[in-house]
């Protein structure tokens, strides 16, 4: 039982590592669209190459011309995009961002929960990203195999690199599925002495209107906080302290 | 009738009733369209070698896309914007502004609505927020209740309506119009919405001054200057930043995915403004802007492959042929869609909503003509987007099941009541009814700006 969990758990932190570092891509994607956008309306780039061959670096200018063009920064572009969404459907997963239809299943019990989450996870899930993966495979043997590269004349090239993103993307939704598959079996069919460690690891088992409370309330009283730091005087802090002081009232009622 | 020709039929049922299950949409979607291949392969009206399609058509529409890069990077700035402090900053200086003005505190959270409009759009996250900063100010100064929840919910969805909206980058990518002029066609219709609310609050609480007290006349800074630099700290720089983004895209120079990486450097240069800026909170935004893309786009692949198997299958046809044996017309069939999109905004974000639904009334939107009362054929479309996106906002907002409520009702103090929120919401169902019936009735409202700025190409 112990192994299971920790397998679990294991392939969380797995897809969990892998997102929060690939949510980090953000920031060169906002980089490379600066540079592209500020170089292209100001000619910096023609203007530099010019330059450079006015003053015999010709080595300089050609390594410009070929390498740093609008349309490898725009490629570059969707490339990061491409990684960062696919690196991150797993480790969403995992963490349980994924949209649901909360109306139902706000009534239903823990254990009707983790049913409907273990039966689709093989049902659905599984055939899905499975499939996705088979063929994705595939789709970047593909590339590599031609040699793919952009559509456009001065893109980039070896374009099968960004198409593995599509296998690498399914096989860690695969690992996040596997970690949620197991989580919800242990909690179902696992000692009963289990269950509420099982349950703090699952965040699909918790009550989504109390921690989505907890969360914005928790956000909304460092909002507040920071703000008193900066010395402005806040009506909405009075807010956050009031929902503070409603939930330790709460706290208090249920102990 | 053939059994396997309503395949795409039972496909569809099948999604109706197990969205419900409360398994995340993205997988239900995907899954539904592995397990009804399956079934077209057994019936041998599908062949397993089309699953590769479904890859080439998931490259295609999410990832090879400059479009929907600009989801992501006004994704990252609406996660910054809301870090920086801007919003709590804005809200405070509105307030101390319009202290003296009936129903001031209720203009101000509409205010900010609009001018917060500009970040995240999802409606869940931006109500909860916006319930969470205003409610319990309102409430501490002896507001109405079905006023101050009627007001935050319906400011809180102006977010999907008022560009930069990430639903209408969706919107015009999946109806292949484009991105700036949609968001052009949406500025109208938003600002109309928003200045009914704003003369409803302003009417009302003038009329009946005990639901809306006004906050204290000592309130903000003592001295003219200290209000003057106040009013440039908060308000100028989150103004100017939208008004950077959304200008560089109607002027034509910069394109939606350009102007949103500015917009996202512009939300970070903010944040360093405001001393807000440290590695924590730049890994906080980054990972939580990431969890966030990983959702929308989970959805989108989904849908994607959902769609291709559920056409290979025979869908479109079906519908089609069943569209035309009910021999609507155009208008009829307007308000067959509207009705449709209306009844599942009930249940389900906008995500799902465009996601799903709008690739389906694309081949039946191609097909309308409204005579003299739009004219231009590709004027059509960007038209009817504006329809469904102000309809969708106002489905949101309708009892019993609004999704806003539902989400209001989650964080507000326990005290409030959900009558009391379906009692305060319906005034401002009934301006968005008249917002949604003034666009249908004078289309020029959404049409004139991306004419006057654009010319008349209002296709990509």
């Amino acid at each position: 039982m112990n192994r299971l969990l920790a397998t679990s758990r294991a392939c969380d932190a797995f897809v969990s590592a892998i997102g929060r570092w690939a949510a980090w891509l953000l920031l060169p994607l906002v980089a490379v669209i600066i540079v592209d956008v500020i170089t292209r309306k100001f000619k910096l780039l023609t203007m530099a190459v010019e330059s450079f061959r006015a003053s015999g670096n010709e080595a300089i200018a050609g390594f410009i011309e070929s390498y740093l063009t609008s349309t490898k920064f725009q490629d570059l572009e969707w490339h990061l995009h491409a990684a960062l969404f696919l690196l991150c459907l797993g480790f969403a997963y995992a963490r349980n961002s994924h949209v649901r239809i909360e109306m139902a299943r706000d009534r239903f019990s823990l254990e009707t929960k983790a049913w409907i989450e273990f039966v689709f996870c093989l049902v659905f899930l599984l055939p899905y990203s499975a499939l996705v993966l088979y063929n994705g495979i595939d789709f970047a043997y593909r590339a590599f195999a031609i040699n793919e590269v952009s559509a456009a004349l001065t893109g980039l090239s070896h374009r099968w690199i960004i198409k593995s993103f599509v296998p690498i993307g399914m096989a860690l939704l695969l690992i996040g599925m596997v970690s949620v598959l197991l989580r919800n079996a242990l909690f179902l069919f696992g000692p009963p002495e289990f269950r509420d460690e099982v349950r703090s690891r699952a965040p699909e088992l918790r009550d989504a209107a109390a921690e989505l409370r907890a969360a914005a309330e928790k956000e909304a009283a460092e909002i507040a906080a920071e703000s008193d730091d900066m010395g402005i005087e806040m009506l909405a802090a009075d807010g956050a302290d009031s929902a503070g002081a409603r939930r330790d009232r709460r706290d208090e009622e249920t102990t | 009738m053939d059994y396997v020709e309503l395949l795409p039929v039972f496909m569809f049922l099948s999604l109706a009733i197990l969205l419900f299950s409360g398994y995340p949409v993205a997988w239900v979607l995907g899954g539904l369209a592995v397990v009804y291949g399956g079934i077209g392969i057994y019936y041998d009206v599908f062949k397993f070698t089309e699953f590769y399609n479904v890859n080439l058509r998931i490259w295609g529409t999410a990832a090879e896309n400059p479009i929907l890069v600009a989801v992501p990077m006004f994704i990252f700035m609406g996660t910054m914007l809301e870090r920086s402090g801007v919003a709590n900053d804005l809200l405070h200086c509105l307030q101390v502004l319009l202290r003296r003005t009936p129903g001031g505190l209720a203009m101000s959270v509409t205010i900010m609505g609009t001018i917060m409009a500009a970040t995240t759009g999802i409606i869940g996250a931006s109500v909860v927020m916006m319930t969470l900063l205003a409610l319990p100010v309102m409430l501490d100064r002896g507001y109405d209740i079905p006023l101050a929840t009627g007001t935050i919910a319906a400011s809180g969805t102006l977010g999907i309506l008022i560009p930069p909206s990430i639903m209408l980058v969706i919107m015009a990518d999946l109806l292949a119009i484009s991105v700036g002029s949609l968001f052009l066609a949406a500025v109208l219709p938003g600002v109309v919405l928003s200045g009914l609310y704003l003369v409803y609050i302003y009417i009302r609480s003038k009329i009946q001054p005990a639901l809306a007290p006004p906050l204290p006349a000592e309130l903000g800074p003592g001295t003219r200057a200290a209000l003057t630099a106040m009013i440039f700290k908060s308000f100028v720089p989150p103004i100017m930043l939208i008004v950077l983004v959304l200008g560089s895209i109607f002027a034509g120079l910069a394109t939606p995915t350009e102007a949103a990486g500015v917009g996202a450097l512009g939300a970070i240069l903010l944040a360093i403004m405001n001393r807000k800026l440290t590695y924590g909170v730049l890994k906080d935004v980054s990972t939580r802007s990431a969890l966030t893309i990983g959702m929308i786009f989970g959805i989108l692949i989904g849908a994607t492959a959902f769609s291709y198997v559920y056409r290979s299958l025979g869908g479109d046809d079906l519908v089609e042929h069943y569209v035309q044996g009910l021999g609507l017309g155009s208008w009829g069939l307007l308000v067959l869609m509207m009705v449709i999109v209306f009844l599942l905004g009930f249940f389900f974000d906008w995500i799902e909503i465009t996601l799903i639904v709008l690739p389906l009334f694309l081949p039946i939107m191609k097909t309308m003509d409204f005579g003299a009362h739009i004219p231009g054929v590709d004027n059509i479309i960007p038209w009817i987007a504006i329809l469904l996106a102000v309809n969708l906002q106002t489905s949101f907002l309708t009892p019993p099941f609004g999704f806003a409520l539902f989400y209001m009702k989650g964080v507000a103090p326990e005290h409030v009541r959900i009558q009391q929120i379906y009692r305060g919401i319906i005034p401002f169902v009934s301006l968005q009814l008249i917002g949604l019936l003034a666009v249908i009735s004078f289309p020029t409202l959404a049409l004139w700006l991306p004419e006057l700025l654009l010319g008349i190409d209002t296709s990509r």
